[in-house]
């Protein structure tokens, strides 16, 4: 790591730069799930999240508790894989940070699969974009959410074709690493508070 | 997987880091459970406080905040209860106004 990338608190400028992202992109999140709190318990027509009785008629929730709870799962498992390539990149060992990383853009994939399931099932139930709040408020931050998997995987995807192509690590790939992780981790996290603000909580 | 020891890049061995990813397994498999069981007015702040449990854990053990500067922890938080400030001030008018939602 060059001496230049140090800013004055001694930390690394672009790790410093990565945290500063990753607390404004906090931001968007928070607003983004508030505003799916607020909505939550206002939706005026169905489809709606969980199962409820409106004036006599019974509406079944669109929610899938199991399948969201699998996908978390894997989203879990993917940050695990992702500390163990960078733990790889760090000891110098290639073999250990290649395999980790493609398990990670593969577990990252899996997961991007269940939320296209999950969205082609609900739009199949009726919920669209502007359908109502739910819909509206879900699909963005979901979707927003899962726009972040998806580049994180291209991250991912464009340092292990970048690993290919040396046969050992520079000084800096597992800085590079690192950082991709900070980013692949907070994914991770906003996941843990939308899968129990959305999907476990009731109203 | 030959290398099983700590070291001051690594923070913990991968031991360890399977160890807390099973452990962020177990939790979700409670939360999980907690959610079907009829718990009354504990469910939420159940889940609450496991969803922080796990929370903490990806960031201080997985991001390695806990053994970083403490400005990027400051950081970090500062943008945290910043965006749980504006949950919180949301809800909170929208529970005084529900109309505001419908407006």
């Amino acid at each position: 790591m060059s001496e230049q990338a140090h800013s004055v608190t001694g930390i690394d400028s672009r790790k410093l730069l990565m945290w500063i992202f990753l607390a404004s992109d906090c931001l968007f999140f928070g607003a983004l799930i508030s505003t799916y709190m607020i909505f939550k318990g206002n939706i005026p027509n169905p489809p709606y999240p969980t199962d409820r009785t409106v004036n006599g008629e019974f509406f079944h929730g669109l929610l899938n508790i199991p399948l969201t709870s699998a996908s978390t799962f894997v989203l879990l498992m993917s940050s695990v894989a992702m500390v163990l390539a960078v733990y790889g990149a760090q000891n110098n060992n290639l073999k250990m940070m290649k395999g980790w990383l493609l398990s990670t853009i593969g577990l990252g994939i899996f997961f991007l699969l269940f939320q296209v399931y999950e969205f082609r099932h609900f739009l199949h139930e009726g919920l669209g974009l502007s359908t109502n709040q739910f819909g509206a408020s879900f699909y963005l931050m979901t979707g927003f959410h899962g726009v972040h998997v998806g580049i994180g995987v291209i991250i991912l995807i464009s340092l292990l074709f970048g690993s290919f192509r040396r046969n050992s690590l520079g000084p800096d790939t597992g800085f590079h690493i690192e950082t991709a992780g900070l980013y692949w981790h907070f994914v991770d996290i906003v996941w843990i508070v939308i899968f129990t603000l959305v999907y476990l909580m009731p109203y | 997987m030959e290398n099983t020891h700590s070291s001051d890049a690594n923070h913990l061995s991968i031991k360890q880091y399977l160890k807390i990813g099973v452990l962020l397994t177990i939790i979700t498999i409670v939360e999980l459970i907690a959610s079907y069981v009829h718990l009354g007015a504990l469910l939420v702040p159940i889940l609450l406080g496991l969803s922080a449990v796990k929370f903490v854990i990806v960031v201080a053990y997985f991001m390695h905040l806990r053994f970083e500067h403490p400005l990027l922890s400051q950081i970090f938080a500062f943008a945290f209860v910043l965006a749980l400030c504006i949950l919180l001030a949301l809800v909170a008018l929208f529970i005084y106004d529900p109309s505001i939602a419908n407006r």
